[in-house]
């Protein structure tokens, strides 16, 4: 009854934290933030969980109780941790919390509003990451949109009504795009199943998968099906072309609904990628291995080159999502144990390290009121801690070895160079790996201009030093960042345990 | 004695301790957290001379520590491997690294410097993470330290950023690092790939497997194993061109003498910057069993020795002339490692820590005696005001310059020699040679130029007349390199060795193991055997060919410096450059290698970057609103169903249901 826990707290704590008096919303919800953190810890100290929780592996924390018989099917309140779920878990509780530290200053309007749909989102999102029932998951999954939609519509930029539905439509359609071809799938596995199950339908694909279906038959439904989903995914990692809503997004967004929109939305993509795609359909990813590291080289590298090309902080760090993004995309198609498990350990990696990036632009947004490079110089001066962290969390970004970023990168690079699935994998790696040039190009030009050099501000404020309660939360990020790049067994003990039912699914990956 | 080794992982970790203590508490402490800095170095400098008298007294070691990553075919650890090669590192970078920190007290310190926590912090940060990378027993954990001490010379080039020049100089050093990284880093994935394992020693090695492969016949992606060898190789040299600043990476290296003088002796020119010579020398066996490998070193090497030292010759600022004499100088290494020379390579990498750690220093002492001028023309005469640094910077001098007895010429000598006696067996090697020899003409020239121009002659500025003094924590680091710098070269007088028959090039013995036990795969004789590279000698003797090779050496450095003497070492001394004709031009320009690199930057990537970005704002992003338009003005339409007036929603209501009623009906088969 943990997880139960977990979102009920979230649940609750929003519907408080929506009647409390503006003057300690904030507050309030930081500290309600704070008990789904110590769960979610609590939970990571006692995990006993063994395997892939769709590949018959033991759950922890497991609990499920009939809710709706739909027809044929049961529809059913399923939930259970792995050991891919659960960093993810308490990646999304610290996230929140330290976000909700970090909006004390930047929020200054309709602030219980504001707290309550951050701690509405984090219910869902824990959701997405827990549920084992498609119907399930796909409420999560949606429910995650429409506070996020707030929160951009509302606290967001000059131009944030454009941007929060371009966000909305954009990764909505895709989700009708993929929930249908789940639907039809599930249909077309006939008396395989008799429920929405997640484990109960991956044990079907995997036995023999689906008949043929309104006159489509069966490996062809099963490449539509995958395909389909592909993209209806794709849209929310994003991976490009389908790209174009996150700079929107992020650029309008108020800093904490950037933390959480790079931080953890984008790797709910990637997460239902591992879970749909890339377990339920092995046959069909090789079939479609050159296409897919195709497009993650793509979105790495234009990805990078299109964070080279702008001028506004938050633009950068946004595209720069989509090139790290690309990498995680390069390491489920290697279909190796460290291709797979560096990608979600990238999952957990550009989480925190994005998140710690918004922040010190936040930080920075703060003080001067712009975010454009071409406004400031010289900040290194004036905000010295800030800037000192951000300069640490830029060569994160980087890949800096000792911390985080650099260990997902490198078990990815090898996880995929030394994959079978097929022979041109090493090239791909080796394209996608001059990310990591681009990256130090763009990242290193940026901070030369704007926190170096002697002190210039275009705006009209006086700069004053951030308050504490704006450094502390990057503080326990770079934190976090360093004690998983020395130490990036904490989490990739569990991650390899969850992934390695999936390696074993095929045999194109290969050992690396 | 495996006691000792127990305390290795200290050598890196009492740095580490010191970075932190004058980042967190340097503010409040005396001398701003160089005495944490001092305190720690020389820690790790009597452990490391205890882990070089163990490894004297016959032990090896070569142990993992730490999984950092564990997998199925392959676990990713930390661990220590202390043999000849990295016990004679480490004692090389930590004493140079405590006397950078002891001069710090006069150079930084005195002067009045604000954000010195910062400063020792990022020293401190430094020596860990070099410290570590010559401790590192595997490809992986030397790849990770070899970023870091990237990040120190990025953090340390760009102290004084209140500038614009550092912060510029600075990025431009990590990112052109970067790039040859990039190479190392897909080498480092390749290596493990390709043999299973990133170990430097032991069974287990992937020297070892390359070797078993080589020998098996075996083919990696469509490639066979010796060709993918020298792939490899070439991939992580990559890396060693873009740290030891060769050609056509080397373009850093000058610019970051934005930085302060000490961090350009401890880490441009002593220590980071020969983390990639090390590195070759550290998996010299792997070099060893591709001959296209070393060739291409050799090349790089001397083709940089000869390249860099024309462009020192036409220098004015004191740190620009020791700048590229120190591409040049890394050159000769990488000729030497390149002709199968490791003991050449790795005894002029030792050499050269001392001498041109003394040299920066010395330079560093002048510019506080110059009040912060490093424009050469304006010094002149300070020979007798600072006789304690002019002696001392002579005596780097004619080590740089390859002066016998000085330490320098040793080891050139050495790397010569090895080069002609292959290049007599394999005349493509000669032209290699050759570019090596006649690079000791112009640094022996631009060598004196400087010492005249600084210390000789009349004082040519207000400040050169009324040098500000310099103290004892100046002077002592000076002296101590200074005598480093003339006798260094006993531990391998080769030539004198091998002609008089005497055994005593203990440097050769010890990095051949001859005073361990048991060490394997990591000696010099087995590499020569690896490398399998056969010499000829001139005139069929030994002798002959050394004295030849030593006297044509020693010949032409003197013939530089004494064109020197004859130009400069005149009271009032003008510039001769003139008379280059255009050939000044190119040289002061660096032969436009700044500008190939800039326009990469700014003339092709960033034009790239911006068509892409108007391609993903209009194309892209262009076809997205388009959908989303199309939709919209299909949703105009329907709104128009949305009249308001109850009796037209009445009419649907009705008409919808009725349809679907018929709609039921004809799939229920109610009216068959």
């Amino acid at each position: 009854m943990m997880i139960e826990a977990l979102i009920a707290v979230a649940l609750v704590g929003a519907l408080v934290t929506f009647v409390a008096p503006n003057r300690i919303a904030g507050k309030l919800a930081f500290v309600i933030s704070l008990v789904p953190v110590a769960i979610s810890l609590w939970m990571f100290a006692v995990f006993d969980g063994s395997g892939n929780a769709l590949l018959d592996g033991t759950l922890a924390f497991e609990s499920q109780m009939e809710w709706i018989q739909l027809g044929d099917y049961a529809i059913t309140w399923f939930v259970g941790i792995d050991g891919i779920s659960l960093p993810l878990v308490v990646l999304t509780t610290i996230l929140v919390s330290l976000a909700i530290m970090s909006s004390w200053t930047p929020i200054d309007m309709r602030e219980s509003q504001f707290y309550g749909l951050v701690l509405f989102i984090e219910a869902n999102l824990i959701g997405v990451f827990v549920a084992l029932d498609f119907f399930l998951w796909f409420i999560f999954w949606e429910a995650v949109l429409i506070p996020m939609y707030l929160l951009i519509g509302i606290w967001g930029g000059p131009r944030r009504k454009y941007a929060a539905i371009k966000f909305f439509v954009y990764t909505n359609v895709a989700s009708l795009v993929m929930f249908g071809s789940f639907i039809a799938l599930v249909f077309a596995l006939g008396d395989g199943v008799s429920s929405f199950a997640l484990p109960e339908i991956t044990a079907a694909m995997l036995n023999g998968g689906p008949e043929s279906f309104a006159g489509i038959g069966s490996g062809t439904l099963t490449s539509l099906v995958f395909v389909a989903m592909f993209l209806g995914f794709a849209v929310k990692v994003p991976v490009v072309p389908f790209h174009t809503w996150l700079p929107d997004a992020h650029v309008e967004a108020p800093t904490p609904a950037s933390v959480l929109l790079a931080g953890v939305l984008l790797k709910m993509g990637t997460y239902a990628l591992l879970r749909f795609n890339f377990t339920m359909f092995p046959d069909q990813v090789s079939q479609f291995v050159v296409p897919i590291a195709a497009i993650a080289v793509i979105s790495v590298i234009y990805g990078a080159m299109l964070a080279l090309a702008q001028t506004d902080l938050k633009r950068i760090v946004a595209y720069s999502s989509v090139s790290s993004m690309g990498y995680v995309i390069l390491g489920l198609v290697a279909y190796t144990q460290f291709g797979i498990g560096g990608a979600t350990f990238q999952m957990v990696s550009h989480g925190l390290i994005s998140g710690l990036m918004f922040m010190a632009v936040g930080v920075i947004y703060n003080a001067t009121h712009t975010r454009m490079v071409t406004d400031m110089s010289g900040m290194a001066d004036k905000m010295p801690i800030a800037v000192g962290v951000l300069i640490a969390g830029a060569f994160g970004y980087m890949g800096l070895p000792l911390m985080s970023g650099f260990a997902a990168e490198y078990f990815i690079f090898f996880g995929a160079f030394g994959s079978e699935a097929s022979t041109y994998m090493p090239l791909f790696t080796g394209l996608a790996m001059f990310g990591i040039v681009i990256v130090a190009g763009y990242l290193l030009f940026a901070m030369q201009r704007t926190l170096f050099g002697p002190f210039r501000l275009e705006t009209d404020y006086e700069i004053r030093r951030a308050p504490l309660h704006d450094i502390a939360p990057m503080f326990v990020l770079l934190g976090l960042i360093i004690a998983l790049g020395v130490a990036p067994e904490l989490i990739f003990e569990m991650i390899t345990d969850a992934v390695d039912p999936i390696v074993d699914l095929a045999e194109f990956g290969g050992d690396a | 004695m495996v006691g000792a080794f127990e305390f290795a992982p200290a050598i890196a970790l009492l740095p580490l301790a010191a970075f932190v203590v004058a980042l967190v508490f340097g503010n409040g402490m005396p001398k701003k957290g160089a005495y944490a800095g001092i305190l720690a170095t020389a820690g790790s400098l009597l452990l490391s001379l205890w882990m070089l008298a163990t490894v004297a007294g016959g032990e090896v070691y070569n142990e993992p520590l730490y999984d950092w990553a564990i997998g199925d075919e392959i676990t990713f650890h930390f661990g220590i491997l202390i043999d000849p090669l990295s016990a004679l590192m480490l004692v090389i970078v930590s004493l140079v690294a405590l006397l950078v920190h002891i001069f710090s007290l006069g150079y930084m310190n005195a002067e009045g410097e604000t954000g010195l926590p910062r400063y020792y912090a990022e020293l401190g940060l430094f020596t860990f993470s070099m410290l570590a990378f010559v401790l590192a027993d595997n490809l992986l954990m030397a790849f990770m330290f070899f970023e870091l001490v990237g990040l120190c010379s990025y953090l340390l080039i760009g102290f004084w950023f209140r500038t614009r020049s550092a912060p510029s100089a600075a990025k431009k050093a990590f990112l052109v690092t970067r790039f040859g990284d990039y190479f190392f880093l897909i080498g480092v994935v390749a290596i493990g790939a390709t043999f299973g394992t990133l170990t430097f020693a032991g069974d287990a090695s992937f020297v070892n497997e390359a070797q078993s492969a080589i020998d098996a016949g075996e083919t990696f992606h469509g490639f066979g194993a010796e060709t993918w060898v020298t792939i490899l190789g070439l991939l992580v040299l990559g890396g060693v061109i873009g740290k030891s600043a060769q050609f056509p990476l080397h373009t850093w290296l000058p610019d970051a003498m934005e930085g302060p003088t000490t961090v350009s002796a401890l880490i441009h020119a002593a220590t980071m910057v020969a983390a990639g010579v090390y590195l070759v020398a550290r998996m010299f066996g792997f070099y060893a069993l591709s001959p296209t490998a070393l060739a291409i070193i050799a090349f790089v090497g001397g083709f940089t020795a000869l390249f860099a030292a024309t462009m020192g010759v036409v220098k004015d600022d004191i740190k620009q002339v020791l700048a590229y004499s120190t591409i040049s100088q890394y050159g000769y290494m990488m000729l030497g490692l390149g002709v199968g020379g490791y003991v050449a390579g790795v005894f002029h990498l030792m050499n050269h820590a001392f001498f041109k750690a003394l040299l920066f220093l010395g330079a560093g002492a002048v510019i506080i005696l110059m009040h912060h001028e490093q424009d050469m023309w304006k010094m002149g005469g300070l020979k007798d005001k600072a006789p304690v640094t002019y002696y001392t910077f002579l005596a780097g001098a004619l080590a740089l310059a390859g002066i016998v007895p000085f330490s320098g010429f040793w080891s050139k000598d050495e790397i010569l020699y090895d080069a002609i006696i292959l290049g007599l067996e394999e005349p493509i090697f000669l032209v290699a040679y050759s570019m090596g020899l006649l690079a000791v003409f112009f640094t022996g020239f631009y060598t004196f130029r400087m010492v005249f121009l600084t210390f000789h002659g009349k004082p040519r500025s207000e400040a050169a007349r009324d040098p500000h003094p310099v103290g004892m924590n100046v002077k002592i680091p000076l002296i101590v390199l200074g005598v480093l710098a003339l006798l260094a070269g006993v531990v391998n007088l080769a030539p004198v060795g091998k002609i008089a028959g005497m055994d005593i090039m203990f440097l050769e013995y010890w990095l051949d193991g001859q005073y361990t036990e048991g060490m394997t795969g990591l000696t010099y004789s087995e590499y020569s055997d690896t490398a399998g590279l056969d010499t000829t000698y001139i005139a069929g003797s030994q002798t002959i060919t050394l004295l030849i090779a030593g006297a044509l050496a020693l010949g032409l450095a003197l013939a530089g410096a004494i064109v020197a003497h004859v130009l400069y070492n005149v009271p009032e001394p003008v510039p001769h450059t003139e008379n280059l004709g255009a050939a000044r031009e190119v040289l002061r320009s660096n032969y436009y290698q700044d500008e190939v690199q800039v326009w990469i930057a700014q003339g092709l990537a960033m034009p790239t970057a911006r068509m892409a970005d108007r391609f993903d704002q209009s194309v892209i992003d262009g076809v997205v609103n388009g959908v989303s338009s199309v939709s919209l003005f299909g949703s105009g339409g329907m709104k128009r169903l949305q009249t308001g007036v109850v009796t037209n929603y009445a009419a649907l209501i009705v008409l919808g249901f009725i349809a679907l009623v018929v709609g039921l009906g004809v799939y229920g088969g109610w009216f068959v």
